[in-house]
């Protein structure tokens, strides 16, 4: 992966919606086979920076280079290249599962497409002939993850993929995420599901009123900034429950830890790590939900 | 530019039309006009006048009756399957033509003559297929008529009928309603839908989708404004100039559609414009069904350089030569459309993508 040359070259990137500016100079990279977690609150510029990568608009100054083309002057040839799966559910309701594949299918050039492997794949084969009009939420999105593949990408954008969705919809949508980055294909995740980000990216982004804070993978970031220690929680003598913390920082830590259990009727061993989110809140001042 | 992929979005709009009623009230509309007109004013449905004739000579009479125009002529062998004919109201009227009739008349005889009328039909076509077989009876007999008709026209003898000049008003709706109302009301949905987002991060371009939805726009003006033209049968004598200018007038509508798509906000505004506009849009059809009104103010609109010449041609006998003006302004309009339509549609994209 690290020997590849990247499938997305993001230097210095600034876009303004008139007077506010929204993205200010965003710079970063994304390597084949690899799940790159955007996060960030509403409004932090991560849907402006994906807009930007998947050419719906052109950056104001910077650059992007996707697949070792830049999305200014090359959209259209690069776009037969990328996938996209967008938060909004925009599938023509109208038409069939199979029509909706067959006509995406066609914009890319693709005269025979097997529309019926591609809603196997997302569990939709049974339904393919029904009209997305009577499809569920989580049908809907799952034939969204069909459409963004249905010209095998190279680099794949998904926005929310799985929000909202039921359990079963929601794996099979991260197993299909999984399932291509193996294949090779760099994959961009713009998530409010810190769970999901940090579960499925390689690395992570933390984006907040237009500008990367962090990045990094999410065990080092949250390693940065977690508290590294144990906690123990033991029956007292009085049969009151107790908690010590034990830290992981120094020597003599095994002694330590060797010591109290021996000593203690412990009842649950627990290590304190960060979640995302105390990474976030430490780097931002506030929460995602904010 | 991609042909096939402008086509393939052209497609889907064709193949899921009878899904969308905007779609069958812009095909049912021209038609359910036309017989409305009609109906109210006589035409589509005025039935011909239908004489069976019975010939056992070769009568003059029976060759006569044949060249007449607005009277159906059934010959037929035997004088028995007329009657039944005439009987179930399958003819209005017939007339069994003995043999050597025409010189038995010729020689100042008076050969009976069976003329069988149906009781089902109606009185005005009793009176004309009888005066009609009187009349075509005397000339084969060289008799001059008994008394001098003098006919003098009265009234404005340029006078249209009102179901003639009511003809631009199906095809402005034709025309308007499918060129113009059906891709802006696509772009429209698509905008409001998101699903132009989906679609314009393919390959396809913001192009690409205006020149399909132009080319629904189009094809479905001109098969309507044809298909209405038929129904009404007022293609003249010069369909294929006909046809050329409800091709330019399409292109026209169609470029507008895509303007007033790209622009409006919601369903709520394209109606509401759609609406304001209509009566500069309609002003053509407004002076030709009052043609005392002063005849250039329609020159405005921009629907003049079409539906005019389409309506002079149809019911007036005009030709192309007479309307290269007409035609050469139609042409610039769509000329000069082009590049606004061109800049509204990527000052649409552009909205989508900061809306999204």
């Amino acid at each position: 992966m690290a020997d590849s040359p990247p499938a997305i070259e993001v230097t210095e990137i600034s876009y303004s919606y008139g007077d506010v500016l929204a993205v200010d100079g965003v710079s970063f990279e994304v390597a084949p086979g690899e799940i790159f977690g955007l996060l960030g609150p509403n409004g932090a510029g991560k849907s402006t920076t994906v807009k930007m990568l998947t050419g719906q608009i052109g950056p104001d100054s910077g650059s992007i280079r996707v697949l070792g083309m830049d999305t200014v002057s090359d959209t259209s040839k690069y776009q037969g290249r990328i996938g996209v799966c967008f938060e909004e559910k925009n599938l023509y309701t109208a038409m069939s599962g199979h029509e909706n594949l067959r006509f995406f299918g066609r914009l890319f050039g693709i005269k025979d497409l097997d529309t019926a492997a591609l809603l196997d794949r997302v569990d939709l084969g049974p339904r393919g002939d029904d009209r997305v009009a009577d499809y569920s939420k989580g049908m809907r999105q799952r034939l969204m993850m069909a459409r963004a593949l249905i010209n095998r990408p190279d680099v794949l954008f998904l926005d929310e993929p799985t929000d909202g969705l039921d359990p079963v919809s929601a794996r099979t949508i991260q197993g299909l995420i999984t399932q291509e980055a193996e294949r090779g294909v760099a994959v961009v995740l713009t998530t409010h599901d810190m769970h999901e980000a940090d579960t499925l990216s390689d690395r992570v982004a933390f984006i907040n009123q237009g500008k990367i804070l962090a990045l990094d993978a999410p065990e080092a970031l949250k390693l940065q900034h977690g508290q590294r220690s144990v906690r123990i929680r033991s029956l007292g003598n009085a049969g009151e429950i107790e908690e010590t913390t034990i830290p992981l920082e120094g020597s003599g830590v095994p002694d330590s830890l060797q010591d109290t259990i021996a000593n203690l009727e412990v009842l649950t061993i627990h290590t304190e790590e960060a979640t995302l989110e105390d990474v976030f809140v430490a780097y931002a001042g506030r929460g995602l939900g904010a | 530019m991609s042909t096939r992929r402008a086509w393939s979005i052209a497609a889907r709009e064709f193949r899921l039309g009878p899904r969308s009623p905007i779609f069958l009230y812009a095909v049912f509309l021209p038609i359910a006009m036309s017989f409305l007109i009609s109906a109210v004013f006589g035409g589509l449905l005025d039935p011909e006048a239908r004489l069976g004739i019975v010939d056992l000579g070769q009568s003059e009479v029976t060759l006569a009756a044949q060249e007449l125009e607005g009277i159906a002529v059934d010959v037929l062998d035997d004088a028995e399957s007329l009657r039944d004919r005439v009987e179930t109201h399958n003819l209005d009227a017939g007339i069994v033509l003995a043999a050597e009739f025409d010189d038995r008349i010729r020689a100042g005889e008076q050969p009976d003559l069976d003329f069988y009328i149906s009781g089902e039909s109606l009185a005005s076509t009793r009176i004309i297929l009888a005066v009609t077989t009187t009349d075509l009876i005397r000339e084969v007999a060289g008799e001059e008529p008994p008394v001098a008709v003098s006919v003098t026209p009265i009234g404005d003898e340029d006078f249209v009928p009102i179901g003639d000049r009511l003809l631009p008003i199906v095809v402005f709706y034709a025309v308007v309603i499918a060129a113009l109302f059906l891709p802006a009301a696509s772009l429209l949905d698509e905008r409001e839908k998101q699903t132009l987002s989906a679609v314009l991060v393919t390959p396809t371009t913001m192009r690409e989708v205006l020149v399909g939805k132009g080319i629904l726009g189009v094809l479905m003006g001109v098969a309507l404004g044809v298909f209405s033209l038929a129904l009404n049968q007022a293609f003249g004598n010069r369909p294929l100039e006909i046809v050329l200018f409800l091709l330019v007038g399409s292109i026209m509508m169609a470029q507008l559609g895509l303007i007033l798509g790209s622009l409006v906000k919601d369903a709520n505004s394209l109606y509401t414009a759609i609406k304001g506009a209509g009566v500069f849009i309609a002003l053509p059809v407004i002076f030709i069904i009052w043609p005392t009104l002063p005849q250039w103010v329609p020159r405005f609109a921009p629907t003049y350089y079409f539906l005019t010449p389409v309506y002079e041609i149809s019911v007036n006998g005009g030709a192309l030569a007479d309307f290269w003006l007409e035609f050469g302004v139609a042409c610039l309009l769509c000329l000069a459309l082009a590049p606004v339509l061109l800049a509204v549609g990527h000052r649409a994209e552009t909205r989508l993508a900061w809306a999204g």
